[in-house]
């Protein structure tokens, strides 16, 4: 279902374009790599002085060895220098990167669409988001160095090698390329290895997600025992992984390790003959040795450098699934602004599928609605209710036909003009853990206190917010306080009414909410509704009773479109739903309607 | 000592507390160790013969020189060069051991631990859940266990394989003359001022970048949960800059942290590059006049490569070792929440039910609702009610009045505060949960759907139930007719909490849940108006055959429901007023007559 699984890349293509998230800060990672390579001369000039000394000591001259002392003292003050500048200019480059990588993704997850969000778990995404991002800023932001700084150490020691001993330097330094070539198997290996267990990883992420989410379901079957079974089947399946990737690294790093010593051996075997042949002086002899010891380090180094890079290429081509991923709902940079108007809205054979879909949610739905006018949308599950007014805000767009807001077709117009205009109170509002007051106030920001008390009040939800121990500054949401699903409903409403928007769109508000609340926020609803064209998406007959006209839907169509009476004397299944179905759904009302159900 | 020396002293000993592990939290890293002990020991081993034979370089290049290249004995070069090569294959070896069991020991270490946190997070009574928002729960499994993997599959090995090193190197470089290491030591005290200074200095940098991420995350997370919300008031922009602000927090959080890692490491550098002017100017000076041997200069110069390096490498894992030491505390402060809802010693499983539920005097108040240890207002208070065998019950009244309390009482969501509830006279406090769970069917309002297939998800009651069994329960609940119509039928992907489907059609399977499972008691909080006539209809038959021959206790809202009770029980504040059937109840002139009368006008009947 997911639709980010099908984009393979190849590994080094996906490594080019990791890389390219550090062109903003080229200068400073030249600087940076400078800064490295001064440290790196002084790191090597130490062994290097060293073996100087040595000679000098060898011959028993005592002379130069203060100067010498001196000399390495001198190289090491260097390097505590350059090495600190090094750190934190790398440092800003590395946290640069970091924040540009999560903006970068979190501007992108804002700009898909509706339809992005239905097909992919918000774990998966979450995880991509965390998880896969920190391995991708862990190697551009330390792995790099690390893997570039080892790669210097090499070339310089093997530089200094070259110029003191090139027959000796050319034997112990063969290892060398074997060790590159064992460490890019390595990651050609693991890598595939390694995407999968943070596949797995997601997924068990995903199972712990659904289960605390659905806890009570889970105890009243007491399911525990079985759901734990399924998650021990989870946590099994990261381990067969996770070992897999365990064994490649088991294999190949201990072998990294051990192939640079056999240089070592070399070393001593060859140039300690040498040595006594008198070719080779003994500091010469021991500034090799040294350089040789430094360089087993950097070795380690550079494969544990390839394997974050293969991590990270790994996570970057999870991270590009997403980036990559074209907002399918935009407008256009020079689109228009939604055209002044008093909310007209047109379906011109609005015909809709999802993605992945096998069939069509709406066909070919011709409707006019004009401004100021109410619309009960009325039909059996599935019908495709919902579906047509997510059109209206754009949150779909139509796989064919059109749909018309003033005369503008939706989609040439800029989208968040359109979204301005155009307020959804769904039937299961989602508040953010921010005060109320900041939640009423969330599609205009800039609104003031009386207005969002207005518009509280209008919502029928001021009295129940005063009560609140905070009143209006009360947090609520996911870390917050826990609302009654009415409660929810007023502010989602007052928070539709803030924007004073020219068209509404209700889906089943008043669901979930007892009889004497539905009541409230039945006034509330004609408040709102009050010169404003409004789709309320009905299930029970004191809602279908507030519209002007009433649109039927049955398997995506449009089936019947009329007023109460012409629907009763039409359509069948109108005659159906008001006979048998709905009366019942409005018995716990306490207080008669304002407005009369005439003839039901 | 003045008051603010004395308080800049506990500010000091704070810091070195946070950033230590000792204590419970090591004794709960060597609990998950356990019992794998025999691997665990194995790897210590390897680990410490690995070390111990990476070490010889030094000595053997030190005695190559002296006793090989000076006197020019061949014999003993190649002596020593084969002594070499074989240490060299010892580590090969032991690495190899090493990293596979390291590998193998965390993994099932770290699983234990994911398994024993969803276990616990399942033991813990719905209560619990009240108060905690699941992003918070979520991120104990991912994000926590996460930040312990990698303490325990690089940074512990690191401590250890850097510690023994050190310690390695320490002694040769004794062995190779005891006076120029002692010497060489005199360092010491001032590499461990600058590791305390930068202990100190660095631990509430650390706490604070951990804080910035956490804020991150759970923004990230909150976004992407209201994304549709977002999208609907065009809100992006303000969402981008206010992620903006976090992330900015964050990158300066993170650049503290920068600046006193540059201060640090480059200095532990400059001490090696200090000891080496020692050796050069105290060992030269000696070797001169003869009193040290050249090959023992060398040796030493090499083996404090192994000295310093092991320093850098442990301040290096400090930044891994401390977030885990975090996500270790979080995650046993998590483990430690006792379950307060739990099976008593010695409860009895329940014998097969008849159905008669009591209530004795029951008071109910919700703990998260208590403010400053006083118990909130009770949900229900003195209530008693006695439910026959087969009987169904509806609750009626408004909000608050305490019906989903009651409803939750019987599933043991909760214990109540004071009075009993009990099924077949039975006290639910003596009986095991599971027995008495699975014997029982729990509807909420919200249908709740795993991801997995319309049939899976049939099955969660009863796991055993045939396919043919599924199809009557989904036939009976009615949902039989939408399922058809979907391509995969009973094998439909639900997704993630069922999202492919509509509210109704969720509802219409919750209830084949319930059917499925075919519990003797049944509780159900009947969904207002989430469905449409057809599905209304369907449920309503679905509903009929739900409760035929089963204890229900429904919290209703629809009329055919309520009359359909055997009994209606009305709730005001969390007392009973009223009960009766509803003609009794129209009859009596009661409040559930005027309830009925205000129905009946707006209605029009």
């Amino acid at each position: 279902m997911s639709t980010l699984d099908a984009t393979p890349q190849s590994g080094l293509a996906t490594f080019w374009r990791l890389l390219g998230f550090l062109r903003p800060y080229r200068r400073a990672v030249a600087a940076s790599f400078a800064f490295a390579t001064a440290a790196m001369t002084m790191t090597v000039a130490i062994p290097w002085l060293t073996g100087r000394a040595i000679n000098q000591i060898n011959e028993g001259d005592s002379a130069d060895l203060k100067t010498l002392a001196a000399a390495v003292l001198l190289a090491g003050v260097l390097r505590l220098g350059l090495t600190f500048i090094r750190r934190i200019v790398a440092g800003r480059v590395s946290l640069g990167v970091e924040y540009d990588l999560r903006s970068r993704m979190y501007r992108q997850l804002q700009s898909l669409e509706l339809a992005f969000f239905d097909t992919e778990q918000t774990g998966q995404l979450m995880s991509r988001a965390t998880v896969d991002l920190q391995s991708v800023r862990f190697f551009l932001g330390y792995g790099l160095i690390f893997m570039i700084q080892s790669l210097l150490t090499i070339v310089l020691a093997s530089v200094a090698m070259l110029i003191t001993d090139p027959l000796l330097a050319v034997i112990s330094l063969t290892p060398v390329p074997f060790v590159i070539l064992v460490a890019f198997r390595y990651g050609r290996r693991s890598r595939p290895a390694l995407q999968e267990v943070q596949q797995r990883i997601a997924e068990l992420t995903a199972d712990v997600e659904e289960n605390i989410g659905g806890v009570r379901v889970v105890k009243a079957f007491a399911a525990e025992r079985r759901q734990e079974a399924r998650f021990d089947w989870q946590v099994g399946r990261v381990f067969e992984q996770a070992m897999i990737s365990t064994r490649l690294q088991a294999f190949y790093n201990p072998l990294i390790g051990f192939l640079p010593q056999l240089g070592l051996a070399a070393v001593l075997f060859i140039g300690g003959r040498q040595v006594i042949n008198g070719n080779l002086t003994i500091g010469a002899f021991s500034a090799f040795y040294v350089y040789l010891l430094m360089l087993i380090s950097p070795m380690r180094t550079f494969g544990v450098s390839l394997g974050l890079a293969q991590r990270a290429t790994a996570s970057g081509a999870r991270l590009f699934q997403v980036l990559d991923r074209e907002p399918r709902v935009t407008s256009r940079p020079d689109a228009p602004p939604l055209p002044a108007g008093r909310g007209k809205v047109e379906f011109r054979q609005a015909t809709l599928r999802y993605p992945g879909a096998e069939r069509d949610a709406l066909e070919a739905i011709d409707l006019t609605v004009p401004a100021g006018r109410t619309v009960a949308l009325v039909g059996g599950t599935g019908s495709g209710k919902s579906s047509l007014v997510q059109l209206v805000p754009r949150l779909y767009d139509v796989t064919e036909g059109a749909v018309l807001v003033d005369g503008a077709d939706v989609r040439d117009v800029e989208v968040s003009s359109l979204r301005g205009q155009v307020a959804v109170v769904d039937d299961n509002p989602f508040l953010f853990s921010a005060s109320i007051a900041e939640n009423i106030a969330y599609g205009r920001p800039d609104a003031g206190d009386p207005e969002i008390r207005q518009a509280a009040e209008r919502a029928q939800a001021l009295s129940f917010i005063e009560e609140l121990p905070d009143g209006m500054e009360t947090v609520v949401g996911e870390r917050g306080m826990t609302l009654s699903g009415g409660q929810r409903q007023r502010i989602a409403i007052a928070r539709a009414l803030i924007t004073d928007p020219r068209i509404l769109i209700l889906d089943d508000a008043t669901s979930s909410v007892d009889a004497s609340t539905e009541s409230e926020i039945k006034r509330a609803l004609e408040e709102v509704m009050d010169g404003r064209t409004t789709f309320v998406i009905a299930h029970r007959l004191s809602t279908i009773a507030l519209a002007e006209e009433i649109v039927l839907l049955e398997g995506g169509r449009l089936v019947a479109h009329g007023d109460h009476d012409q629907l009763l004397a039409a359509s069948d299944l109108y005659r159906q739903i008001v006979e048998k179905g709905l009366p019942d759904q409005v018995f716990l009302t306490r207080k008669p309607a304002e407005r009369e159900v005439a003839g039901l | 000592m003045t008051t603010a020396a004395a308080g800049r002293r506990a500010d000091i000993q704070r810091r070195l507390k946070g950033t230590s592990g000792r204590g419970r939290k090591l004794r709960g890293l060597v609990n998950l160790i356990g019992p794998y002990r025999g691997r665990a020991a194995l790897m210590f081993g390897a680990l410490v013969i690995g070390v111990a034979a990476s070490l010889a370089p030094a000595p053997l290049a030190a005695m190559a020189i002296d006793d090989g290249i000076i006197p020019g004995n061949l014999n003993a070069l190649n002596l020593v060069v084969a002594a070499y090569l074989a240490s060299v294959f010892i580590v090969w070896g032991s690495s190899y051991l090493q990293t596979y069991l390291v590998g193998w020991v965390g993994q099932r270490a770290l699983q234990d631990l994911r398994r024993r946190i969803f276990r616990h997070l399942q033991d813990l009574p719905v209560g619990f859940y009240d108060s905690r928002p699941s992003g918070v729960l979520i991120s104990r499994m991912t994000n926590d266990v996460e930040a312990l993997n990698s303490l325990v599959t690089d940074t512990v090995i690191t401590l250890f394989s850097a510690t023994l090193t050190l310690l390695g190197s320490m002694v040769i470089l004794l062995l190779l003359d005891w006076q120029l290491a002692l010497l060489i030591f005199l360092i010491f005290p001032v590499m461990a001022v600058l590791s305390l200074a930068f202990r100190v200095a660095s631990a509430d940098a650390y706490r604070r970048t951990r804080e910035t991420i956490g804020s991150l995350t759970a923004y990230l997370q909150e976004t992407l949960s209201g994304v549709h919300v977002v999208r609907a008031f065009a809100q992006e922009p303000v969402h981008r800059a206010r992620f903006a602000g976090i992330n900015a927090a964050n990158r300066e959080a993170n650049m503290k942290t920068v600046w006193l890692n540059a201060s640090y490491f480059p200095a532990v550098e400059f001490v090696s590059a200090l000891a080496t002017v020692l050796v050069i100017l105290f060992g030269g000076l000696q070797a001169i006049n003869g009193n040290i041997e050249i090959g023992v200069l060398v040796g030493f110069v090499a083996a404090l490569n192994g000295f310093f390096d092991p320093i850098g490498q442990l301040s290096q894992v400090y930044t891994t070792y401390q977030s885990g030491m975090a996500a270790l505390d979080k995650i046993f402060e998590l483990l430690d929440t006792e379950p307060d809802l739990t099976d008593s010693p010695d409860a009895r499983p329940l014998p097969p039910v008849k159905g008669r539920i009591d209530f004795e005097s029951v008071t109910f108040a919700y703990p998260s609702r208590a403010a400053d240890g006083k118990p909130g207002a009770p949900a229900v208070s003195g209530v008693d009610l006695s439910i026959a065998p087969g009987e169904t019950i509806a609750l009626v009244g408004s909000t608050g009045a305490g019906k989903s309390t009651l409803a939750k009482l019987v599933a043991r969501f909760y214990d109540p505060g004071e009075g009993a509830v009990s099924v077949d006279g039975h006290d639910l406090r003596s009986v095991t949960m599971d027995s008495l769970r699975s014997q029982m069917g729990y509807v909420p309002q919200e249908a709740y759907l795993f991801s997995g297939t319309i049939a899976d998800n049939i099955a969660f009651g009863a796991p055993d139930a045939t396919r043919e069994e599924l199809e009557s329960a989904a036939r009976a609940a009615g949902a039989m007719a939408f399922i058809e119509s979907l391509p995969n039928g009973l094998d439909t992907e639900v997704g993630e909490r069922g999202v492919q489907l509509s509210a109704g059609q969720r509802q219409l399977v919750a209830f084949a849940r319930a059917i499925a499972a075919d519990p003797r008691i049944l509780v159900l909080d009947e969904a207002t108006s989430n469905v449409d006539i057809h599905t209304e209809l369907a449920i309503e038959e679905g509903l009929q055959r739900l409760l035929a021959g089963r204890t229900a206790i429904v919290i209703a809202h629809r009329l055919s429901t309520i009359r359909e009770a055997d009994r209606i029980i009305v709730l005001e504040h969390g007392k009973i007023v009223e009960q009766g059937s509803h003609d009794e109840l129209v009859g009596a002139g009661g409040p559930y007559a005027s309830l009925y009368h205000d129905w009946a006008q707006q209605a029009g009947t």
